[in-house]
């Protein structure tokens, strides 16, 4: 008899895990509630993945397609964990979707429920959903991913745009101290690829600290090398509206120009990821714990980054904090392998 | 005084100490210097650094650096350029009160009497004379057209046969004009025990010694009153 496991999520993380254990054999229950696998690269349609500029496709596409065709996983579409009980070392959880619920035993668990992009609107000062002009990331990389960069107000080809790194990120006012890590990468990787497709378009960074982290940081020298970017360091303190339809950012250049006002036509908020509602309802649903960042916590961030606190249940990708793909896809593999040795050891 | 090349007063060493001291040991302190992200934010929102050389980001800096000297160099002008509007504040990452810095920086400068606070205040001793004499702040017989043009077009009716007017406002506090309310002697007494225990008479005195005696001479008269 073989074992089953239920994974929660099926961005990058719970694909792969979802994966893995398929090919151990495993069966799997993938519940996803949305009615597309995938996660947040496929919900916001990225086209083109940082650090090698590869087409989201491969990764996401290519996950996609092998949890749907193995034949190990069950994937429940637009459904939910209603309810979830300890049973002894296993545990029972109703899997409820639009065809009714099901009740089933697991020997583990893995929850891979991602992160939620920032609402720049909650920070007042960036004029989000005020100005049709200014957009964030996720926006940028839906429009980029339907071929349809030109500005929201006209409809025509922007010439000059500002990309505002740390919104909503290392900022007490909107409660999150943190760094989101992926946001000066993706900008970057933005700007890039705005520069390459729009020669034309003017590309200006504005920033508090450029975190390229690691190997990410040949993109920026290139940003700069190859594409000419300008990089400003200073955060902006406000967006207004100014003269022939254009959009503000005023700031201090705290290294050249000292107080600045720079008309762009077109500003993106590098808006950043948090736990979002779904952490604290798995928290409480599943009775493991949340951490001060509003994210799930591992029971040692250093030793088992894909443990929770209760035994039988692991945690993959951006629901433990902000992070890459690719970290997303090795925790999947980590809390399969953990996962699995948990239900045969229980077995 | 003496001034160096940068324009920055001459003083001994430990005086910039004793101000540095001074300013860390306000119990605001902890609260509005934290962190500081050196991130221009606060700048950025500014008032007054769009037309001087001014910067909340270089004072909460500066008083990060627990430098004496770099502290001593904001005490001649640079506090005073601030509007006291406490964007910074509101705007601030790391919640640091930049403003605030100010603030406690003023205070310091004002109890001291230094140059720079008493050239700042001279033209408030009308202000403060009602303020610490009354316990009010505008009367209705400073009301003058020419410095209030930003209270509108009636501005210059308002300001004429004023006891007529006051007259006609149905509380016998307000009927008088050389002040916003008749204040009674038990509550001016009052006011001064608080200024004395807060040694607001004793900040006058040092910033503005004629000013301290004709608010004396009143305050004397009421309190034998
Ligand atoms: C704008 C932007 C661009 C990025 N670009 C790159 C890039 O180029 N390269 C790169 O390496 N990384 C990139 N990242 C990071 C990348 O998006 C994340 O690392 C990755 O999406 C995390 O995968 P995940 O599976 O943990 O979470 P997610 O992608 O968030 O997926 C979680 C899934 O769980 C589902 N779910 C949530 N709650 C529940 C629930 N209660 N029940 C059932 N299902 C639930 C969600 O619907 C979702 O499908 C980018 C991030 C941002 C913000
Ligand atoms: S990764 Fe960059 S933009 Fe994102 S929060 Fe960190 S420093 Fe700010
Ligand atoms: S309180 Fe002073 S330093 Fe702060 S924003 Fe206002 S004027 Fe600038
Ligand atoms: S806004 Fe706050 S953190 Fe940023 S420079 Fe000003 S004082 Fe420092």
């Amino acid at each position: 008899m073989s074992e089953n496991i239920l994974v929660i999520g099926g961005g990058p993380a719970g694909l792969n895990a979802a994966i893995m254990l398929s090919e151990l054999g495993v069966n799997v229950a993938l519940v996803e509630r949305d009615s597309f696998l995938g996660g947040n690269p496929k919900k916001f349609k990225y086209k083109f993945l940082f650090p090698d500029m590869q087409p989201a496709d491969n990764v996401i596409g290519e996950l996609i397609k092998k949890a749907e065709s193995g034949g190990n996983i069950k994937v429940y579409y637009s459904s939910e964990v209603s309810d979830f009980k300890e049973n002894g070392k296993k545990f029972d959880a109703v899997i409820k979707s639009a065809s009714g619920s099901e009740t089933k035993t697991f020997d583990s668990v893995i929850v891979a429920t991602g992160f939620e992009h920032f609402d720049p609107a909650r920070d007042a000062k960036y004029s989000y959903q005020l100005f049709d002009d200014v957009i964030d990331i996720k926006d940028l990389e839906r429009m980029m991913g339907e071929n349809n960069f030109v500005r929201p107000s006209n409809g025509k080809p922007p010439k000059k745009v500002a990309f505002i790194l740390c919104v909503g990120s290392r900022d007490r006012h909107v409660g999150n101290q943190y760094c989101s890590r992926v946001c000066c990468t993706v900008s970057v990787k933005q700007a890039i690829e705005m520069r390459e497709h729009f020669p034309d378009c003017e590309a200006y960074i504005f920033y508090m600290d450029i975190r390229t982290y690691g190997f990410f940081e040949d993109l920026y020298w290139k940003a700069m090398e190859e594409h000419d970017v300008q990089i400003v360091k200073g955060r902006i303190a406000e967006i207004t509206s100014g003269p022939d339809n254009t959009v503000v950012c005023k700031g201090e250049d705290t290294l050249l120009r000292g107080p600045f006002e720079i008309p762009f036509d077109m500003v993106v908020l590098a808006s950043g990821m948090e736990g979002g509602p779904q952490s604290p309802e798995i928290s409480s649903k599943l009775g493991i714990e949340l951490d001060e960042h509003g994210f799930l916590k591992p029971e040692n961030v250093t030793l088992s980054p894909f443990k929770s606190n209760k035994p039988g249940v692991f945690l993959a990708g951006a629901c433990t904090g902000p992070k890459a793909i690719s970290d997303s896809i090795t925790e999947g593999a980590a809390a399969a392998m953990n996962a699995y040795t948990y239900a045969v050891k229980n077995r | 005084m003496e001034y160096d090349e940068n324009g920055v007063s001459i003083v001994p060493a430990d005086l910039k100490k004793e101000i540095f001291e001074e300013a860390r040991k306000d119990f605001r302190y902890e609260e509005y210097v934290r962190g500081c992200l050196n991130c221009g934010v606060c700048t950025g929102g500014c008032p007054p650094h769009r037309f001087f050389d001014f910067s909340p980001r270089i004072v909460l800096q500066k008083m990060k650096s627990k430098d004496p000297e770099l502290i001593w160099t904001m005490m001649d002008e640079y506090v005073w350029a601030c509007f006291q509007c406490f964007t910074c504040a509101m705007i601030c990452p790391f919640l640091n009160s930049p403003g605030g810095v100010i603030a406690i920086l003023r205070e310091i400068a004002v109890r001291r009497g230094f140059e720079s606070a008493k050239k700042v205040l001279k033209p408030y001793s009308r202000v403060l004379l009602k303020l610490t004499a009354y316990g009010n702040q505008l009367s209705p017989d400073m009301i003058q057209p020419d410095f209030f043009p930003d209270w509108g077009p009636h501005i210059g009716y308002a300001s004429t046969d004023l006891s007529v007017k006051r007259k006609a406002i149905p509380m016998p506090t307000l009927q008088v004009t050389n002040l916003a309310w008749d204040v009674a002697p038990e509550t001016m007494k009052e006011l001064y025990d608080i200024f004395d225990e807060a040694g607001v008479f004793k900040i006058i005195e040092s910033v503005d010694p004629s000013l301290y005696e004709i608010i004396q001479d009143i305050v004397d008269d009421v309190r034998s009153s």
